[in-house]
């Protein structure tokens, strides 16, 4: 698994690469934690992203929690389906804010309320 | 991780076994595609569960292949092996929750001993599968405070904790009233949707078979008797896969004089 | 007849086969705690000392009221005996020799072959039989490191322990019947018994212990991972634990007091 991050109107934008496993989700939820708490809103982009796993998973669920509990956004972005079959299997579909893409994301952004 | 596997996930090839001086299995030959659910099905007898012993290297064949994911489970070092059995979930009958540990601790085990994840996503992975067998809350009570139902899913929590990418299941309905077996035979189903999850099914009951099932495996005293998909089983005209369907009685035919015999015990 | 000599086969081809068993989970126990870490699977250091406490502490009381009464039984047989030689004071002797060289091993191991080793065979003899064994394979955790390991350890350690101890409360045991019977006091009493011991004596019983912890705990895993047939069986397997250990701790209590004192 590799990463960048990015800035994009006013967001962190963390791009996963590859697979996010057992032996790489340690990884990813230490760079997402970290943006979240250097009280950054934080999109995590997925569409690099081959495979999730549950630890991959439970890690972007930590991060939710995290930036709840600071007040800062966070969401998911370019969501493939393989990875959002992982997710719907844990009904957490319905919990992260997911955006089809970075445009979207700007849009709501620009238009307050 | 995700690279097609052009072979069989699972691949065994004229399986022999004994128990003791006893042949069991007479060279059985199987194989289950990716992605596929295999129902291995039999009466009891049938050696439907030394089958399933086997190809979960609890047991040693006396003679044939065995091939799990690519690898030789009767030719494989103990490392290998462990390393393999991080990609497989199994769900005894009875569940085999360790009865010493809270259901939380009985899922999170695996983790906690192969992988160095933090204990909070440890914490959360657990909570997310008890949500998905519909347990959730139940993380700190003891397997024995648990119903028949609820073991099984709790198994089946443990069985899923890391994302195998193939599965086996143990007489998933044995014991538990329809409803509840009809909601296990749903979850397989899901759990194959959203993992992409081999799954390999031992089981003699014929509803559960007719639910899940991709192909079926049909033993009898250690044979294969077919393989096929649901409508190639139940149209068989096999008389012993017939019997089995219409749930009859083996006939047996009585030779009158070796019965009397065996009554009286006399020998010859 | 040819029956019985059948019989006597099987029997004999069943004990070398559970003596087979028996070595290759030794070894296996040591394989585990020498490479245990380097294969990733580490023994696990809080269920030892959960066993630890389980067969060692928990046993305090019982072994201190034990070892107690023993000694006061010297005293008063050894009393009893000596007074035929007009020798009763030399009873010290007697009781400081036989406690820690004879009776604090044998006691401390009969009683806890029969509440730690049946305790043993019971849990695994269970888990065989709820397949809770198979689960531990299938997971990928070795049972001999998961369960046989953190007991076998706590045993080595908590037997000679509790040895030890059961040499101090023996030996007190038997000063407070003399002190009251030969009239003489504690602070001469333990002079003399210091004076009658020497580092080997208590050293023999203490390894006398350590063969015994090994056996207590063998025993158990033996008998509870042949478990088959259900509850019965596991019934079966603990009460065949507890008479095997105990016998096998005699026997082999004879054979270490006759080489030790030739």
């Amino acid at each position: 698994m590799t990463y960048k991050i990015t800035q994009y109107a006013g967001y962190s934008v963390i791009h996963l690469e590859g697979d996010v496993d057992l032996s790489t989700s340690p990884n990813a939820r230490k760079i997402i934690l970290e943006c979240i708490e250097a009280k950054n809103n934080v999109l995590v982009d997925l569409s690099g992203v081959d495979y999730i796993d549950s630890s991959g998973v439970a890690s972007l669920v930590e991060g939710y929690q995290l930036a709840k509990s600071g007040n800062t956004e966070f969401g998911l972005v370019n969501v493939s389906q393989a990875a959002l079959d992982v997710l719907q299997l844990a009904r957490l579909d319905t919990v992260f804010p997911i955006h089809l893409s970075l445009d979207a994301v700007a849009k709501v952004a620009k238009e307050p309320g | 991780m995700n690279k097609k596997i052009a072979e069989p996930v699972v691949e065994v090839q004229s399986l022999v076994a004994h128990y003791g001086s006893c042949e069991v299995l007479h060279g059985v030959d199987l194989s289950i595609q990716d992605g596929e659910i295999m129902v291995i099905m039999g009466g009891s007898g049938s050696g439907k569960s030394t089958v399933l012993r086997h190809m979960l290297g609890l047991n040693t064949p006396t003679s044939g292949v065995i091939k799990l994911l690519g690898q030789d489970i009767t030719h494989i070092s103990a490392s290998k092996m462990d390393a393999l059995r991080r990609n497989i979930g199994v769900s005894f009958q009875g569940g085999a929750l360790f009865n010493s540990m809270t259901v939380g601790e009985n899922i999170a085990l695996p983790l906690r001993e192969h992988t160095q994840l933090d204990e909070k996503t440890i914490r959360i992975m657990c909570r997310m599968k008890l949500e998905l067998v519909n347990l959730a809350g139940f993380e700190n009570l003891m397997p024995a405070q648990l119903s028949g139902g609820m073991v099984k899913r709790a198994a089946l929590a443990r069985a899923i904790i890391m994302d195998p990418k193939l599965l086996f299941f143990d007489e998933p309905s044995a014991g538990l009233d329809p409803v509840v077996s009809a909601e296990l035979d749903e979850l397989i189903l899901r759990i194959r949707q959203a993992m992409k999850t081999t799954i390999v099914v031992v089981t003699h009951e014929l509803d559960s078979t007719f639910r899940i099932a991709d192909r079926i495996t049909v033993l009898d005293q250690g044979n294969i008797l077919m393989v096929g998909a649901i409508d190639e089983v139940r149209n068989s005209k096999n008389k012993r896969i017939k019997d089995l369907l219409e749930r009859r009685a083996r006939e047996i035919k009585i030779d009158a004089e070796e019965y009397l015999n065996r009554l009286t015990g006399e020998t010859g | 007849m040819l029956r019985y000599i059948e019989k006597i086969g099987r029997a004999t081809v069943g004990s070398i086969e559970e003596l087979g068993y028996a070595s290759s989970l030794l070894a296996e126990s040591f394989y585990w705690i020498v490479f245990g870490a380097r294969r990733g699977q580490a023994v696990s250091v809080s269920a030892t000392f959960y066993q630890m406490l389980q067969v060692g502490i928990a046993a305090i009381p019982i072994c201190a009221a034990l070892s107690f009464a023993v000694g006061i039984m010297l005293a008063i047989q050894g009393i009893n005996t000596l007074k035929a030689f007009g020798a009763e004071s030399q009873v010290v002797v007697g009781i400081a020799l036989s406690v820690t060289r004879e009776f604090a091993p044998l006691i401390i191991g009969i009683l806890i072959a029969g509440r730690s080793g049946s305790a043993i065979a019971a849990r695994v003899g269970t888990m065989q039989v709820s397949q809770e064994i198979d689960a531990l394979r299938v997971i990928g955790i070795s049972p001999v490191r998961y369960l046989v390991v953190p007991a076998l350890l706590a045993m080595i350690v908590m037997v000679p322990t509790l040895t030890f101890f059961a040499d101090i409360v023996g030996m007190f045991g038997g000063a407070f019947f003399s002190v009251l019977e030969l009239d003489i006091s504690m602070q001469a009493y333990i002079d003399r018994t210091i004076k009658a011991l020497v580092v080997d004596d208590v050293m023999q019983g203490l390894w006398k212990s350590v063969v015994f912890a090994v056996i207590i705990a063998i025993v158990g895993f033996v008998n509870g991972f042949s478990v088959s047939g259900g509850a019965e069986g596991v019934g079966k397997a603990t009460t065949r634990s507890v008479v095997q250990a105990i016998s096998l701790i005699i026997v082999a209590d004879m054979v270490f007091t006759f080489y030790l004192n030739h």
